[in-house]
């Protein structure tokens, strides 16, 4: 088959050659055929906890991926959560002043509050106590109108103005609150 | 000895075999596997190793049996899968880490008593030792060329590499074994080369 390339004593070769052979197999045929089944079987199962692995990196990553774009979850949205396991507010939209039940949580969750938080931010505490002073003065004035027997459409300005600065108040102390209890 | 290439079978205890008929696949197995353990058992030396090997081997052989096209000599063809499964063992990182850790004169020691054939003795012995005593690559190379018959353009696409880096390879273990098998007064130290 090849040509003698190399400059190579025959004898060599054939003394390679006469070397002793294997005289037999070293196992019989249906030996070979159950390593065979055994090793088909080994292949399998590694074949299958690699699927297994790879769907499992895959599955991480997705979720990975749907975490980072999702971004940072939305005050609002978390205001909500935070506010539904510590008996919090609903959160209140522009469209609270028509739902006088909602403004009615509201107060009584704020009702709940320390009157005073045990932090105190200087920017916020004017407008709580600004709104607060609102409120109470339109309380007053609701109180007045029902005494004196007002337009049932004064009282419901008057209530739907409550509504609006209650709806405020309570997004205010909840901001207040949420940012007390971040670290 | 008998050459895997030069073993012939009936071909229609092969038509048989291809079809997947089991007493003619068992018959193949009794014709073909002594001498394809003894190739592979000459391409790496260890007698634990290559039966693992050979397994592989003859699994492939008979998985893609049914693709045998009859353009060459079914032990010819055998051949060429038993090698291909030996250069893909000594070209693995993990057989040449394991080359690295092994003590050399251990590793020689354990890869002459496992190419040796008990039962026998003389100059048949000494040759084995100084086929032991060459690296891995130098051995397969050695025995490709001069028992398969392998060209060295035919050995260095098997390993991947130039001709000159199997002639190199030959002539190098060519002056090994002549070192080995002549009679010295020191002789050489079982080094690998």
């Amino acid at each position: 088959m090849h040509p003698d390339l190399d400059p190579q004593p025959r004898g060599l070769t054939r003394l390679l050659r006469e070397l002793p052979a294997e005289s037999a197999p070293p196992y019989g045929y249906s030996e070979f055929e159950r390593r065979a089944r055994e090793r088909a079987r080994g292949a399998r199962s590694l074949a299958g906890g690699r699927r297994l692995a790879v769907a499992a990196v895959i599955g991480v990553g997705g979720l990975a991926l749907l975490v980072r774009l999702s971004g940072p979850v939305p005050l609002a949205n978390h205001a909500h959560n935070v506010g539904t396991s510590a008996a919090a507010p609903p959160a209140l939209g522009p469209d609270d002043e028509a739902l006088p039940p909602r403004a009615g949580a509201g107060e009584r969750w704020l009702a709940s509050l320390p009157s005073e938080p045990a932090v105190v931010h200087v920017g916020t505490r004017a407008a709580v106590v600004g709104l607060e002073d609102r409120i109470a003065q339109l309380d007053d004035l609701l109180t007045a109108a029902r005494g004196a027997r007002a337009a049932p459409a004064r009282l419901a300005a008057l209530q739907q103005e409550r509504s609006r600065l209650l709806g405020t108040l309570v997004q205010v102390r909840y901001a207040e609150t949420l940012a007390n209890e971040t670290p | 000895m008998t050459r895997l290439a030069e073993i012939a079978v009936p071909r229609e205890l092969l038509t048989r075999a291809c079809a997947g008929d089991a007493p003619a696949r068992q018959a193949l197995y009794v014709a073909l596997a002594p001498a394809t353990l003894t190739l592979i058992r000459r391409m790496v030396g260890q007698r634990a190793l290559s039966e693992d090997l050979f397994q592989d081997t003859m699994m492939t052989f008979y998985e893609r049996l049914p693709q045998f096209r009859h353009e060459a000599p079914l032990g010819a063809w055998l051949r060429q899968i038993a090698i291909s499964r030996c250069l893909m063992y000594l070209r693995s990182p993990w057989k040449r880490a394991r080359m690295c850790l092994e003590p050399v004169d251990c590793g020689v020691a354990a890869e002459v008593a496992a190419l040796i054939t008990p039962g026998y003795a003389g100059e048949h012995i000494d040759l084995e030792r100084a086929l032991a005593s060459l690296a891995p690559t130098a051995r397969a190379i050695v025995w490709m060329y001069e028992v398969e018959g392998y060209s060295h353009q035919e050995i260095a696409h098997a390993f991947g590499r130039s001709v000159s880096f199997s002639k190199t390879q030959l002539s190098r273990a060519h002056a090994r074994l002549r070192a080995c098998l002549e009679p010295q007064e020191h002789p050489p130290s079982c080094t690998l080369i």
